[in-house]
């Protein structure tokens, strides 16, 4: 049987564990080089370290994120939306305050997808002094299968 | 930079190469084994190549805006997609984008744009929108 509703929507709107997350120069020139980009090590940080770097310092892994909302990497959860916003351009050697929590959740049945739950999450990285920096929304589909 | 609603942004090409998913995977402690083993692929019934990271599909239409600001990554001020299915290791795969609009917010000029990449012209795997900085 799949979580219940209830005990899914409970869920909406308590804090994840969060944490923080640095942009390590090495690590942000291996992540563009590997996704195309011109591969840099110093100055303004790649978009996408704002999804990296959301998830990183949420304080839980996806691993553990899936189970909090009853869910293995085995159920075959997808990508459905993702946002990212950024206030202040992320920097290379940075340090982030990440924090966050699930922010909707939408039990759905398809005729041939069957059940399935989208759960969204919103997560905010913050300057050290707590000036907004950017926000990473997602939301990912959880098949339901009895 | 003077910007006509309707102009396309240059497009920006990738070969999904298998080792690049591989790096992604280590960097970011990812251990879903589609993006590495063929045969975990093959069992789920996903076919015989890995899978892209759906964020490294998401990460070349950044590259595409990025390119077209010039090349300040800090550009790019908002992207929000849907992703819409996989990309495999082996496939080609274009990240494109059209301007739907110009305005002026806290003293800067942003551009909205419609983004998505492509396989082909029918098949695209994501789609959505962006806001890049042009002066």
């Amino acid at each position: 049987m799949p979580i219940a509703l209830a005990d899914l929507e409970a869920l909406v709107g308590k804090p994840f564990p969060g944490g923080t997350y640095t942009i390590e120069p090495y690590r942000h020139w291996l992540m563009t080089d590997a996704f195309g980009a011109v591969p840099t090590s110093e100055g303004t940080a790649h978009p996408m370290e704002t999804y990296y770097g959301a998830l990183a310092g949420m304080g839980l892994s996806v691993d553990e994120l899936f189970a909090l909302v009853g869910a293995t990497a085995a159920d075959g959860p997808m990508f459905g939306e993702t946002t990212i916003d950024i206030r202040q351009p992320l920097r290379i050697g940075a340090t982030y305050d990440v924090s966050g929590s699930i922010e909707s959740v939408e039990r759905k049945e398809g005729r041939r997808a069957g059940v399935f739950d989208i759960v969204g999450f919103r997560l905010e990285l913050r300057e050290p002094g707590g000036e907004l920096a950017a926000v990473s929304t997602n939301s990912f589909i959880f098949p339901r299968r009895d | 930079m003077d910007i006509e609603l309707g102009v396309e942004i240059p497009a920006f090409v990738v070969d999904v190469a298998d080792e690049r998913m591989k790096t992604v995977a280590a960097l970011l402690n990812d251990s879903n084994p589609i993006h590495w083993d063929v045969e975990s692929v093959r069992r789920l019934g996903m076919g015989d190549r890995p899978v892209n990271q759906g964020p490294n599909n998401l990460a070349y239409v950044a590259n595409a805006l990025i390119a077209w600001a010039g090349g300040d990554p800090g550009a790019v001020r908002r992207l929000q997609v849907r992703f819409l299915g996989n990309v495999f290791g082996g496939e080609r795969v274009t990240a494109r984008g059209v301007v739907t609009g110009v305005r002026r917010e806290g003293g800067v000029a942003l551009a909205d744009l419609d983004v998505w990449l492509e396989r082909a012209e029918d098949d695209r795997v994501l789609d959505g929108t962006a806001t890049v900085v042009v002066g």
